[in-house]
Order: C-alpha cells, then structure tokens, then sequence
C-alpha cells in the first residue's frame, strides 16, 4: 500500500508530504503525535494529475480560463467557466488504476462505512490563507462508486467559482493549482463544535472560543444548525460569556458542553498549538477523553479591502436553505411592498402641495430609493442565485452534455417585461391591421415634434379618428401607464413616447411574431426537461427537485421584475423634480436651461425650501454627445471574442444602445450592440438580427432572451462599445463567440 | 520550385532525394516534428495575395493527410474555398530558439478540401480531437468547417538552409 502512488493511509503519510495537502498533512502530524484522529486515507495530488493528464482537462481548463485575462472576467463569467470546467470534471473518466486504488482501500474501511470526502488542497490552510469552505465536502458518503463520484466533485471544486475568484484575491495563479482529497471514516458523538485558541474576530486576545452543537459538526458548518458558544479566558479557565444556540426541543436551555468537557476542549487546544506550533481552529467531535480530532488549521487574520466586493460574491454561493428564508422574503413580502410602493409614488399628486411640502415629498423618495437599492444588493441579487443552485443541481442529476440546458427549465415565466413586450406584440398587430393608422404612426414618430409628450398628445387627437386608432391609443396609454413609468439612464421613459412608438412601428414591419411562435415551440420543450430531471433524481426526490426548480424559477422571474419595479421608483423621484425644477423655473429661481437630475436633491431642496435665497444655477441639459471612438488611425477591428451565449449566426449592422436616447434609432434586422440588455430594452431584442454585449455571462438577460428567441448572441466582449460604431457591418457567430467585422464573405445558410 | 504533382498521377510524382535508409530518416524527422508541434502555419493565397494563419492540426500516422477545422465566418476559410493549393509550416523553435542552427522546418504542400457531415468527417474529426480534445466544442460548431489537407511532399529545412524534399508514397 504504501508504494501506491495514488492513495496513502493517513496513519502511514508524513507530516510534510505534499503529495497529501495541507489538512491531510496535518492530521498526520496529530495522529503520529498520539491525538484521536478518524482513520482514513488521502488520495494523492499524484492521482489529481493522472486524472488531468489522461482526460487532458488541463487543456479544457486553459481553455476556458485563458478567454481573457483572468483579473478582467466579472463574477458571472468565472460562475459559467467554473460551471462547465465541473461538467466536464463529470463527464471525464478517472484514471483505472486510480479507481482500483482508491476501491480497494475503501473496502479496507468497510464497504457500508460512512465516509466523509473532503478536499486538502496544498497551500489550503496556512495562517496567511484558509480556503475554508471554498473548497467542497461530501459527508456520510456510503460505497465505492459514491465515493468516486464525491472524489471528482471535490477535485472539481478546485475550479469553483468561489476558488477562483479567492485565488484571483490572493494572486495566485489558478492554473498550478492542485488538489489532494482527504477520506476518513465519519465520526459523530452526540457533540461536535469547532474551538478557536483566540478569538478569530480580533488580531490578538488572550480568549478562546468554542461552539457546540448536538450530533454531527455538519450543522454547525452549513450554518443550519445554531450553536452554543463560549468566549473563554483561556490561561484562568474561565468563561466570560456564554451565548446558548437557538434551538427547538425540551433540552433548549441546557448548555450542551459541562465545564469538565470545556475543559477538555482548551486541553486539545493547548496542546494542538504545542504540536502544530500555531494558534489552531479546531473541528471537533465527542467529549472528555473521547475526543476527535476531524480538522486542524491555523487561525487566518487576512485583512480585506473594504471597497473590493470578492468577498461579496463569495457569500453569494447557493445555499438551498438561505435561498428559501430569501425566497419567502422576497417573493412574499419585498416585491410586493415595492410594487405597492411604485403604484403609491405614482398616484400621488404633487401638483397641489407647497414648495416645503414638495421638498419634503423629494427627499423622502430619495431616501425610499436608497433603501430599496440596498435591498435590491443584499437580498434581491442574492436570492438571484437561486438559477445558479438549480444549474448546479440540474447537472449534477442529469448529466447534460450542455451544461446551460437547465435554462430551459425558466421560459414562459410572466415577468413584467414578457408582460410588457406582449402588450408591444398586440399594439404592433395593430398596427398591422391599419395601413392608414401605420402611416400617420410613421409620421408621427420620424417628426421630430414628437419628441415631447405635449406634441404626441397633438398627435394622439389626430389617430383617434383613425380606423383602429382608438383602440390604438387605448392600449398605447396603458403601456405607457403600467410599464414606461420607469427610469432608465436618468430618463423617465413616459416621458418620451416617440422611441417606443418607432420599436413598434418596427416590430409591426416583421411579418410574424416571434415571441409568440417561440413561446409555443418551447413549451413542450420545458415539460420534457422538467420529466428527465424528475426521472434522474428519483421518485424519492421528487419533492426537493420540485422545490428547487420553484425557487429557480421565482428567482429568475423576481430578478427581472425588480429592477423595473426599483426603475418605477425611481421614475417617481424623477418626477418629483421634475415639478420643483418647473416651479423654481417659473417663479425665476432656476435658469430656464436647468437639468434637474436626481444629484441636484439636497439645492433643489434648499431652493424650495429658502424662497429668498439667491437663484439656483444648475448646468444646462445638453444633447447627447456622440461617443468618441477610441479606435486608432490605421487600426480597424476583424474579429472580436467572448462567450457563445446564444446559437445562431446572423449578419447586420451594428446599432449601438448606450442609453435611453438610443432605444428609438433601433431598426429590425440591425445587430443590437451594448453594455448589457437590461429589462427596460429587452423589447429591442425580437427586433434584433444578433445581439453584442460587453457584459458576459450565459445567465444575463440578453443571454436568455436570445436564447428563448433563437437569435444568436456573444457576450463578454470586453471592448465592443469602443471597437464597434454604428453601421459596421458585423457577422455574429453565437456557436463559437466571434464577432467578424466586415462585410460576410460566405454563406449563412448553415447545412 | 516546380508546380505540385496532381495526386492521382503516381508518374507525375516528383521522386525523394537519397537512397531509402535516407528517406526513411527524412520520414522520422517529419513524423517527430508534426508529432511534437500541435500547431502549424496555414499559407493560403487570393487575388495573388498570400495569407498565413495559425491552426491547431492534426496529421495522420502515414504522414499522408492532416486536418484543421476554421470558423466559416474567416478569412482563410473564404481563401481555402476559392483556391484548395496550401502549405502548412510547422517548426521546432519552442524547443530550441534561441539557436537558429538547431531549428528543424517543415512546410507541407497539398490541397485542401472541406469535408462533410459523414463517416469520413466523424473520422477525420476524432483525429482533431485526439489530438486537441479542448477543441471539441468548436469543432463540433456548425459554424466550423473541417477541412482535410491531402499532402503532397514535405520540405524539411535544418541549419538555416539545409533543404531535403520528402514524398510520402501513397498506396
């Protein structure tokens, strides 16, 4: 055994081994030096990189980590990489030599033993760095070919997002990592905690902490399970505060550890920093003279900068039970309080009260605002992963061979925005049907006098007479009522109807309707997906699977739906200022070219509030300039890259959307172009001939949209707004994530 | 340099140089250097105008045949339908370049031709993918096209200038 390069028993691994990592490492150390450790055994570093090397996985990770420089990929992106680096962990053989060895030494443990799999990376655990929880875990694994599975997903985890991103934070070059995994029998008394030599919440302290929790540490680990815990002064012994855990059942309020078993616990301590020569963070199970020794590793104190949000997303990881306590939050309490919120703000009246009453009435939406946007940070997005947690699972079950299939799972959920492009469907069908109302529509929108809501109302008295155009109006208001009272890029969109006027006068030039005819075409598609998830879990998960697509798919739904409802807020702010700026107008306290935006709140305030103050002088509203192109003289772009996030292949020119002002000049069959589709453009989308987004990431809107509507996109491009101009002609290769410029030079008609 | 033999025509073949322990030797040099270089550079030409590009390759044992896959959407893919006359060059200089006199060269001249969705793509495909399994996806894209180079001979350089010409035999 001990020759087998692919698994060493824990009892026969020295304590420096790096072929072991770092936690088997030092759970060696333990053992030699006569501490009760589980037994078990460690597969090799060695066994990782024959797993790469014959499934040639280092390559398909070089792949998918070398698209951009690693530092320049956002958050959602590495997600993606991570999540198809782990499909392809899946997917992939392991080594048989591997497999026999790593069977064999199961048996040596009991084929029906519990086992716990877990990842000891080298370098894992230092006092500089700890990859605690990063990494993953697999408890009470039972059998040979669960344990195989549970080995290639912790190998896998070396490429998780969370890893990634921690390694990015630490410089550390992601590509020579490497992974041992640890497997020991489990062991679990009726107490388990973890024990810190000091206070890991401070630098230095002379206090140990412990914290307890009944049956397995699993529950303290995962956070479902709330434990009791000691702040201890460690050389007098004595307990300075005790916190009991918030637990249901009789024994409540009984502390679980008694003084003696404390005791011990500061003797493992103490003499864990003697053998191991640091300050230790100790897992622990049993009591008194029974205790086990499941982790060891030195206390990190990393400092983080308070403006880099990494470790942000890193608390961003699924997590089912978080992911339910966010669900009924969101979906039950705080995107009906804003919806009300919106429909108040916008029923209001602010004609009638007096200018401090006004400026009262500004800052409270302000402050509403800013509240809701904190809300939007810490709870809507995190709940947003809730797609992510389905994909997870939904691979792990099925097994795709695409491992965005799980998307399919989310079409034909009624969002605000499917409501409102519906609405836009019908009124350009309309439209359709009148050519006389099409005309007049035409020469409204193209008239540059349409641009002010008091010229469309002209405008609207004129198609009333029209065959077709009452209805027209009727349902052009309610759009405009219901869906285009939100912000966007500072703009109130309500405010300018002509852009919208002209995206349907677009969408009534297509001769079908795609939306519809691809909402019919998928949803068979959804329910066979649904069957095999259903099928791959079992008749005994079938409840979990359910539940996890129902969180899927309100977090996909709410996701969207948030960001109009935040923009209707915000809308209402707008127009709150938009009254003061016209009163401070008339009564000569503002310059008559003012922009009233949402940063002039606190003078726009003061002006209303202090009527003798000497006027306002706010910088006048200029027109939108054009952008400057960085492109240099002599230097013209051939082909761009980024993410294949939606197949096809399609040609046009580009349009470019950098804002509000943008949303009328786009023209069916032209190549959208943009930051990223947000929900107040996605109506643009049915239009478009392909989509370009700077923002990458399979899961974005324009992703899924372009998907759901079989129009290609490629996202991720990093400098698209600056290297594309409106009008370059463009070829949008969604299979591969190439955005060739320049006229096509070959067929589109793919066989 | 004279225009390439027609494939079909064995009598228009142009004859290896050296006896045959020498064309043997010739033939282990090509065989190492396409076994140990994954890439090669493709010359296409158009209008009269040259046109080189990197491609990951593929050259099958007999030394006879390789292949590379191109997006359609490219430059070389429209060179390669207009004009099927290649050369591939594959060098040794990430092993050896800071001495120019140790660095070997092949450029392989054939023609090119795309192949279609059939037996003989799923086994010119798994070629390409034996020998690059990262470019699964991207082989596998319809956007991307397949194509098999049918070599015709072999120039091998060493020292700067040392040229021999090598033709494999075809059966």
């Amino acid at each position: 055994m001990d020759s087998d390069p692919w698994v060493i028993p824990l009892a026969a691994a020295s304590c420096d081994d790096q072929r072991i990592g770092g936690k088997a490492a030092q759970l060696a150390r333990l053992q030699q030096a006569g501490f009760r450790i589980a037994p078990g055994f460690c597969v090799t570093v060695a066994a990782y990189e024959q797993f790469l090397r014959e499934s040639q996985l280092q390559r398909v990770i070089q792949m998918e980590l070398g698209r951009k420089p690693f530092e320049e990929l956002r958050w959602e992106e590495v997600w993606d990489a991570a999540l198809r680096i782990r499909n392809r962990f899946s997917a992939a053989r392991l080594p048989l030599a591997v497999v026999q060895s790593i069977c064999r030494t199961v048996r040596t443990l009991g084929s029906g033993t519990p086992l716990a799999v877990r990842s000891s990376a080298p370098g894992e655990d230092s006092a500089q760095r700890s990859f605690a929880g990063l990494h993953e875990s697999f408890l009470f694994v039972v059998g040979e070919e669960a344990v195989l599975e549970s080995v290639r997903l912790v190998w896998a985890s070396l490429w998780s997002d969370a890893a990634l991103l921690y390694r990015q934070e630490l410089a550390l070059n992601p590509l020579r990592s490497r992974m041992a995994v640890l497997i020991q029998e489990m062991r679990t008394e009726d107490r388990s905690g973890v024990a810190f030599g000091r206070d890991p919440r401070k630098d230095q302290n002379e206090h140990a902490v412990i914290e307890a929790v009944p049956g397995p540490c699993s529950g303290l680990v995962d956070g479902s399970v709330d434990p009791d815990h000691w702040l201890i002064h460690r050389a007098a012994r004595q307990v300075v505060t005790f916190r009991p855990g918030r637990r249901e059942g009789p024994a409540q309020n009984e502390p679980l550890l008694q003084p003696q078993d404390l005791e011990s616990l500061l003797l493992l301590l103490d003499q864990v920093e003697s053998e191991l020569g640091w300050c230790p963070d100790v897992e622990w199970t049993g009591r008194g003279s029974c205790l086990t020794v499941l982790q060891a590793r030195p206390i990190t104190s990393v400092r983080h900068d308070p403006n880099d949000k990494r470790p942000w997303y890193l608390t961003l990881r699924p997590d089912k039970q978080r992911l339910q306590q966010l669900c009924q939050r969101v979906a039950e309490q705080l995107i009906p309080e804003l919806c009300a919120l919106g429909d108040r703000l916008a029923a209001e009246s602010l004609e009638d009260i007096d200018d401090a009453e006004l400026a009262d009435c500004i800052q409270s939406r302000q402050a509403l605002l800013e509240r809701w946007k904190r809300i939007y940070w810490d709870e809507f997005i995190p709940f947003a992963h809730g797609v992510r947690y389905l994909g997870m699972y939904f691979n792990d079950a099925v097994h795709p061979q695409d491992p965005y299939e799980f998307v399919g799972l989310l079409r034909g959920e009624d969002m605000l925005a499917s409501q409102r492009n519906r609405l836009l469907q019908v009124l350009a069908q309309q439209v359709q049907e009148f050519p006389e109302l099409q005309r007049t529509l035409q020469q409204a929108a193209h008239a540059s006098s349409a641009a002010s809501v008091f010229e469309w109302e002209a405008w609207a008295s004129q198609l009333s007479a029209l065959g077709g155009g009452c209805q027209f109006l009727e349902a052009f208001q309610t759009l405009l009522r219901q869906f285009m009272d939100v912000a966007f890029g500072g703009l109130r969109l309500i405010d300018n109807p002509a852009p919208l006027l002209r995206n349907i006068l677009e969408l009534a030039s297509q001769t079908n309707s795609s939306a519809a005819s691809v909402e019919s075409r998928e949803e068979p598609a959804t329910q066979e997906l649904e069957q095999r998830l259903l099928d791959a879990v079992g008749a005994a998960r079938h409840d979990e699977a359910r539940e996890v697509l129902r969180l899927a798919r309100l977090s996909w739904q709410l996701r969207d739906d948030d960001n109009l409802l935040l923009a209707r807020v915000e809308s209402q702010l707008l127009r709150a200022l938009q009254v003061a700026g016209a009163r401070l107008k008339v009564a000569e306290r503002l310059n008559p070219d003012a922009e009233v935006r949402a940063d002039a709140v606190p003078m726009i305030c003061a002006a209303l509030r202090n009527p003798a103050d000497a006027p306002l002088l706010l910088p006048a509203a200029l027109p939108h300039p054009a952008p400057l192109s960085p492109r240099a003289s002599g230097e013209t772009p051939r082909q761009l890259v980024g993410q294949p996030a939606a197949h096809g292949l399609a040609s046009g020119s580009v349009r470019m959307i950098r804002g509000p002002e943008d949303l009328g000049s786009f023209h069916a069959g032209e190549v959208l172009v943009c930051d990223a589709i947000q929900p107040m453009m996605t109506h643009l989308v049915p239009l478009a001939a392909a989509v370009v987004e700077r923002r990458g990431g399979m899961l974005i809107h324009g992703a899924i949209i372009a998907r759901e509507l079989g129009i290609p996109c490629v996202n991720g491009v990093p400098n698209a707004l600056d290297l594309l101009q409106d009008g370059d002609r463009v070829t949008v290769d969604g299979y591969l994530g190439i955005v060739t410029v320049g006229v096509a030079e070959f067929r589109l008609e793919l066989e | 340099m004279t225009d390439e033999p027609l494939l079909e025509s064995a009598a228009s073949r142009q004859p290896s140089l050296g006896d045959t322990n020498e064309d043997d030797a010739l033939r282990n040099l090509v065989a190492h250097l396409v076994q140990e270089q994954p890439y090669a550079v493709l010359c296409t030409q158009g209008g009269g105008q040259p046109y080189g590009s990197l491609v990951a390759l593929a050259v099958t044992e007999d030394l006879r045949s390789a292949v590379f896959a191109t997006p359609i959407t490219t430059r070389k893919y429209r060179l390669l339908c207009d004009c099927e006359r290649v050369a591939l060059v594959i060098d040794s200089r990430s092993r050896s370049s800071e001495d120019m006199m140790q660095i070997e060269a092949i450029t392989a001249t054939g023609r090119a031709r795309q192949v279609s969705p059939g037996a003989e793509f799923e086994h010119e495909t798994n070629l390409l993918i034996g020998r690059h399994p990262q470019l699964e996806l991207f082989v596998r894209s319809p956007t991307t096209a397949l194509f098999r180079v049918d070599i015709i001979r072999y120039l091998h350089v060493t020292r700067f200038q040392e040229v021999r010409q090598w033709t494999p035999i075809r059966g």
